[in-house]
């Protein structure tokens, strides 16, 4: 067995010269005190490898049309085996090689490793930093939910913002009249495509310079004799890339990123927020109000760019010694530091956080619509009509509202609601607009019960909570005046408490045990 | 060798240049072709948007106008979002994209001002800038009252 192995490993060898190819890329012999600063750049490498095996197992189920490519993203997160880790490996790892890119761009300024003759391989290791950033941002489109949607509408409006060609790049990066289906395969070929084969070019050529001129070693060299890249270096990468494949798996494991509700252009009160990684540009227009915008959108990061090409050219001293290089080092670390600093500014500045909970009328209308013979008759699983599933609903608000009231206004001939009531109506409307952006809040029956009840009988006169009517008492703290058994002998009639009572009494057409739950609830209110 | 050979050899080595360099610009004009962006805007027309009857009394309605629009191979449906408000005796209808970065406004009762969630614009109810980046004020679209329904419609 073993001889005719090593037969045709000779045969190999003979037909390919594999061995000199192999003995090439291996024993690359590194300078005395190449140590663990060094595995950086095998760290990066360890990352993009990672992030084109799950792109490539991402692409097997994911479907790139408006139509399609939230549920195919939905699908592989809920249903594909593994998908929700296959999900988050994908997204963690474009992090991961966006923070490997960066502190190996950091080792080499301050190791001075770019000086000559490596200025070439400084440029293209620049390349690759663009290249990386461009997946985020067209792998953010992707999924298709609102952050997609609404990020991407505020990219291609900032590129808009360039001097003379902006209309021109807005429209080629749009692919048509407006973010759509023309925008979504455009980034996903150039995301799986473009992307893919430019960065592989270039990490050969990166790779290939890397090996022409050498490792840059210590920065002051050191005596002592050279050790091999393999077994010795190949250790130390291989310690790290383990280190931080375990961070990824267990970010991976905890599950996968978010999906928002589909991507709706005339959702109104989406606030978008760009991956982390541009927050800090993000946060930097904020600071360049109106005409000044395309400073901070394009001159700033500009300069910035086209300071890091140019490095190699503005520092060049004669050693490589960090305290011989305290200009070109200070500057560096200043542009690092306010990078940190928007970065941190731009996360804490998250007006999201505060987004509005949901109101008692749209949580009674959520569960009306589960529940009341209105909807159910005809939406459900193999019912006529499509179940009606939170941020699953694509109608505009006036057509909902219209076939609220009167289902007919899609199916002719359908016959009339049951008996309606005005206030459920109105609940039901309340419900379905907020269920277009999201799932209702998780509560136990018995509250839900008594918000529809509310929601029914007592939403047009009494306001809770800041929604309601004008006619009758704010009751948001009704338990700091009556208490239960008040309230309840006021629900049932209120004339037996209060001669003149306008209110009507409720004890004929609420279930007693009914009152007395909204009396409750009610009475707990302070 | 001889003279004749070695210019035989230089113009064969431009021709195949010359050849390599033809397919390459073929193939680049093809690519430009297609990847140019195929822009189908839809014609200004007059939509409806609210009627009069529908309008409160003394703050701006947001109205969303639906359309059908080619996406290319896909049939998008466009929504548009402008808010509809009393101006003198007539009425005024307003873009609800921001003029920054084409967040949606929303109208603010507190404040009584359009505000942008993205980058804190803010505009008056004219829709003239306060604060913020916007480096414009809100679009504004020609609007008539369909004299029959009562309709506010829409120049859009």
């Amino acid at each position: 067995m073993r001889r005719l192995f090593r037969s045709l490993a000779a045969w190999l060898e003979d037909r390919t010269g594999y061995r000199t190819i192999r003995r090439h890329l291996l024993e690359e012999p590194l300078p005395a005190g190449t140590g663990w600063w060094f595995t950086l750049g095998s760290v990066l490498l360890f990352g993009l490898g990672i992030q084109v095996v799950t792109g490539i197992a991402l692409a097997l189920y994911y479907a790139p049309t408006p139509d399609h490519a939230w549920d195919s993203v939905r699908y592989i997160t809920t249903t594909v085996r593994g998908g929700a880790m296959l999900r988050g490996l994908h997204h963690w790892g474009a992090s991961i090689v966006v923070v490997a890119a960066v502190l190996h761009m950091i080792r080499v300024v301050f190791f001075g490793s770019y000086r000559k003759p490596r200025e070439l391989n400084w440029i293209i290791g620049l390349l690759l930093l663009l290249v990386i950033l461009g997946f985020g941002l067209t792998g953010y489109l992707l999924p298709w939910d609102q952050r997609a949607y609404w990020a991407t509408v505020v990219t291609i409006n900032i590129a808009r913002l360039t001097p003379v060609l902006g209309d021109w790049v807005a429209a080629l990066l749009q692919g048509g009249t407006d973010v759509g289906a023309l925008t979504l395969t455009r980034w996903y070929a150039v995301h799986v495509m473009v992307l893919p084969v430019v960065l592989g070019g270039l990490v050969v050529v990166h790779l290939y310079l890397m090996r022409r001129h050498g490792i840059s070693g210590p920065v002051t060299p050191r005596v002592g004799s050279s050790q091999m890249f393999f077994p010795y270096q190949a250790a130390r990468d291989l310690t790290v890339a383990a280190g931080v494949g375990i961070l990824l798996a267990t970010l991976a494991f905890r599950g996968a990123p978010a999906l928002e509700p589909p991507a709706d252009p005339t959702s109104s009160d989406y606030i978008p927020r760009p991956e982390w990684y541009f927050l800090g540009l993000f946060q930097l227009l904020k600071y360049f109000p109106g005409r000044l915008e395309v400073i901070g959108a394009l001159v700033v990061p500009g300069l910035v760019v086209t300071f890091l090409f140019l490095l190699p050219w503005v520092d060049r001293g004669r050693t490589r010694e960090p305290r011989q290089r305290r200009f070109v080092l200070g500057l560096f670390t200043a542009g690092l530091a306010a990078v940190a600093t928007l970065t941190t500014l731009g996360a804490l500045d998250n007006p999201s956080a505060g987004a509005a909970q949901w109101n008692i009328q749209e949580i009674a209308g959520a569960s009306l619509i589960q529940s009341s013979e209105r909807c159910t008759r005809c939406h459900g699983p193999e019912k006529v009509a499509r179940p009606i599933e939170p941020g699953r609903i694509g109608q505009p608000p006036s057509w909902l509202d219209a076939h609220v009231a009167d289902p007919e206004v899609i199916a002719p001939g359908l016959r009339p609601p049951p008996e309606t009531n005005e206030h459920e109506t109105n609940a039901i409307r309340a419900g379905l607009a907020r269920l277009r952006t999201g799932s209702p809040p998780s509560l136990d029956p018995a509250t839900t019960r008594v918000y529809v009840l509310f929601a029914q009988h007592c939403l047009s006169c009494h306001t809770i909570d800041g929604v309601g009517g004008k006619d009758g008492p704010n009751l948001s703290k009704a338990g700091e005046k009556l208490d239960p058994g008040m309230i309840e002998r006021r629900i049932v009639d209120p004339t037996e408490v209060q001669l003149d009572a306008e209110m009507p009494a409720f004890g004929d057409k609420i279930p007693a045990e009914d009152i007395r739950a909204l009396a409750q609830w009610l009475g707990k209110r302070k | 060798m001889s003279q004749s050979y070695e210019d035989r050899r230089s113009a064969l080595a431009k021709l195949v240049v010359s050849g390599v360099g033809l397919i390459t610009a073929a193939l680049a004009g093809l690519v430009g072709l297609v990847a140019a962006p195929r822009m189908q805007p839809t014609a200004r027309r007059w939509r409806r948007a609210i009627s009069t009857l529908d309008l409160p009394p003394d703050q701006p309605a947001a109205a969303v106008l639906a359309d059908r629009q080619a996406d290319g191979w896909y049939e998008t449906r466009k929504q548009s979002i402008v808010f509809i408000d009393r101006e003198g005796n007539g009425y005024r209808a307003l873009s609800a994209t921001c003029a920054h970065l084409g967040c949606r406004v929303k109208w603010d009762e507190a404040a009584r001002q359009f505000k942008c969630p993205c980058h804190g614009g803010a505009y008056d109810r004219e829709g003239r800038v306060l604060a913020g980046p916007p480096p414009a004020p809100l679009q504004r679209y020609a609007v008539r009252v369909n004299p029959q329904t009562s309709e506010i419609e829409v120049e859009l």
